[in-house]
């Protein structure tokens, strides 16, 4: 009797394991949920869903590398790859400015990482409405990128027609993630004009005009400069290097250096 | 002290040609380098290696520096390579100030304005579904943020599931209501206006504005009222009219913590937000003006307060130390380092006990070069002092001594001072001192070792962590 008792008792510990390792798979991989679970009440909705995380995490590392996500040129901060975004390599002159549209890159940035989730995507949308008996029609059409005021719009130009019981046509779909960087962006512009006429800037006028900013300045010791910007109220940042009117050690005799190279 | 600077340039550099490289193999764009930090990829643009030539790249075609025009901004100092025209960007060889599309003017934009070009100005009213206000008469940035003017608000009254309600909102804003023929609106008036007769009436809840720093009441129906003022709150007069901030409670002071006033002011030192936030709750509502004041090593300063940090060796130019700059913004306090190598020092100034600082580029590089006590210590010029008959540093530099190639010896041997005795010997046998007598003097080696440290990391002394050198 006690034998059968302990039984049971195994048994519904490893269902609720089950359970568990279920839910935690369900909450933790999004390609496995909207591939299994997820219910496309709404084309928008799925495509909104499903491209979100990426792009949020896109964002996430574009901000912390200056606006790319494979920093070619860059100075390690905190263990991070910060492009240099304005950059000489001599002393005592200005720099030469390295990625003067740092928006239009930013969203070129986006535009090519988030290819193969887009397609991947709408793979899924498809497969869920097939599964649902749906006639679906899906048509090829380029993604497009834009750095907006609070939020960044990813617009996808693939157009989509459901028919059921009815028609139901989609010309496009939006994402749109919140997000500062078009703010942070326009800062750090402002910054890298001081620094390419006048190898410095003033972080507490940026404080001044924007009340919920926060500039950070860091000289290193190779006369390089991480800017970090932050949006006091929700944390968003953005962070950049430049190097321009760099003072060396002494009179400098040794005029031409070589940085991270 | 330029030109001086510019030799050492020229004579560095002779004996190693420098490239201008169209790209290095660091990935930095057009740089003046050695030859072999010339990258030897191929552009895939144009399907040839990345161009070098021993050059400045002043001097070449491929890295004339210009302006890059992309969506009304204009960056200077870009090569015409770096502005993608696939992007939209445009090239000028000029500064911006020479060309026309990118002329600054205040771009005015609902109830904000930003100091951009005209066609950023088209750009930013389209995303906000605007009409383009481009102001070229404003030709100053802080002139063109403080004529931001608000279109007047009132209370837009209409009729909803037949009852009255009210919206505080602009003019315009009401007549893009489409509520019906019954919409009526009251410049000026508040919503929860006994007289309008709606369902708004005065409540005791507050709230924080996007872009405002005061606390404000809201009514019941959850629209703007006028500043918390918590003597205020069964004042019908104060829940009918706009009161603006000069009308409102004690104005022109911070109100930090002030549990009763919301006239918060940030250049004033508070910022309206959640009590959670400030640590403490006021009379009514959860809001509270936030004191943006710091603490610092037990000091206390106010908001916007820069100064000078008291780093580890920087009094006695230590090798090693470093100048700081810390400041002070809405309650947390940054930390600025200043060029390393003593390069920049950290200046401060007082004004009624609101402390501001800088870094500023230590002028130490010629002070070898002056003779003359007047000259040196000429405060315009540079930062040196007479010390010994010798014009010195007065904050010395640092070096990277430590490293072959560096210029540390041959600064340092300038205070280099050899000092000749001469003796007479007498007619017993013994020797008499004639010349340069003073030399013998234990004061003398510590005063010439003084000057010697006084040149920069030069001569005996600990570093800033306090070991001492070998």
């Amino acid at each position: 009797m006690e034998k059968k008792k302990g039984q049971v008792t195994i048994f519904i510990i490893i269902g609720i394991l089950i359970i568990v390792l279920g839910i935690l798979i369900y909450a933790f991989y999004p390609q496995i949920k909207t591939t299994f679970g997820f219910e496309a009440d709404n084309p928008s909705a799925f495509i909104q869903e499903c491209l979100e995380e990426k792009i949020v995490n896109d964002l996430d590392m574009l901000s912390l590398q200056g606006g790319s996500l494979e920093p070619e040129h860059y100075i390690l901060y905190e263990n991070e790859k910060v492009e240099y975004l304005c950059y000489t390599n001599e002393y005592y002159k200005t720099c030469v400015v390295q990625q003067p549209m740092l928006k239009n890159h930013i969203e070129a940035e986006i535009k090519e990482s988030i290819q193969e989730r887009v397609t991947e995507c709408f793979d899924n949308l498809e497969k869920n409405y097939l599964g649902k008996n749906y006639g679906v029609e899906l048509r090829e059409g380029g993604v497009e990128i834009e750095l907006l005021p609070k939020r960044v719009i990813v617009t996808s130009n693939r157009s989509l027609i459901l028919t059921k019981d009815g028609t139901e046509i989609y010309d496009s779909f939006e994402v749109i993630v919140h997000n500062n960087i078009y703010e942070l962006v326009s800062v750090a512009n402002s910054i890298l004009k001081w620094e390419t006429n006048l190898g410095d800037s003033e972080t507490t006028t940026y404080m001044n005009y924007y009340h919920d900013l926060k500039v950070e300045k860091k000289k290193q010791t190779d006369g390089s400069t991480v800017y970090i910007l932050t949006d006091r109220n929700n944390g968003n940042k953005f962070q950049f290097a430049s190097r321009s009117i760099a003072w060396p050690p002494g009179y400098g005799t040794d005029n031409i250096v070589t940085t991270s190279e | 002290m330029f030109l001086g600077i510019f030799l050492i340039g020229i004579v560095s550099a002779i004996g190693e040609v420098s490239y201008c490289c169209e790209k290095t193999i660091g990935g930095a764009w057009c740089q003046n380098a050695l030859e072999e930090q010339c990258s030897i990829e191929i552009d895939p643009f144009t399907n040839t290696p990345y161009k070098k030539v021993p050059a400045s790249c002043e001097a070449t075609s491929y890295c004339k520096l210009g302006t890059c025009i992309s969506e009304g901004d204009c960056m200077e100092n870009t090569p015409e390579r770096r502005c993608d025209k696939e992007l939209g960007g445009y090239w000028e060889g000029k500064d911006a100030d020479e060309i026309p599309q990118c002329k600054l003017g205040c771009c005015l934009i609902g109830d904000q304005a930003a100091f951009v070009t005209q066609t950023r100005c088209k750009k930013l009213s389209a995303v906000y579904g605007l009409q383009t206000n481009f102001r070229t008469d404003l030709t100053n940035e802080l002139v063109c943020i403080a004529s931001t003017m608000s279109d007047v608000k009132g209370a837009c009254v209409y009729e909803e599931d037949f009852s009255k309600t009210c919206q505080f909102i602009t003019k315009k804003e009401c007549s893009e209501l489409n509520a019906g023929n019954g919409t009526e609106f009251y410049e000026g008036v508040l919503c929860s206006a006994e007289t309008l007769g709606t369902d708004c009436g005065p409540s005791k809840e507050t709230t924080c504005v996007d872009g405002r720093d005061e606390v404000f009441f809201t009514d019941s129906c959850g629209n703007l009222a006028n500043i918390y003022d918590s003597s205020k709150i069964n004042d019908k007069e104060y829940w009918t009219n706009v009161y603006g901030g000069g009308e409102s409670c004690n104005p022109f002071s911070s109100n930090a913590n002030s549990v009763s006033c919301g006239n918060c002011d940030y250049y004033l030192g508070s910022t309206c937000k959640d009590y959670k936030l400030a640590g403490k709750k006021a009379t009514y509502g959860n809001n509270i003006c936030k004191d943006l004041s710091c603490k610092y090593e037990g000091e206390n300063y106010e908001h916007g307060e820069t100064w000078c940090a008291d780093s580890n060796g920087v009094s006695k130019s230590l090798p090693g130390s470093r100048y700081f700059r810390l400041v002070c913004y809405n309650g947390e306090v940054s930390v600025e380092p200043c060029a390393d190598f003593r390069q920049e020092t950290c200046i401060q100034s007082d004004i009624d006990g609101f402390k501001t600082a800088a870094c500023r580029v230590n002028m130490w590089q010629d002070c070898s070069a002056q003779e003359e006590e007047k000259d040196c210590e000429n405060i315009d010029r540079r930062d040196c002092e007479w010390k010994e008959g010798k014009c010195v540093p007065s904050n010395a530099p640092g070096f990277n001594f430590w490293e072959t190639g560096g210029d540390a010896e041959s600064i340092c041997s300038i205070a280099s001072r050899t000092c000749v005795i001469k003796y007479e010997k007498k007619l017993g046998g013994d020797k008499e001192c004639v010349e340069n007598c003073e030399c013998l003097d234990a004061s003398w080696e510590e005063r010439q070792n003084e000057v010697c440290i006084s040149v920069g990391d030069c001569g005996e002394k600990p570093n800033y962590l306090g070991y001492k050198g070998f």
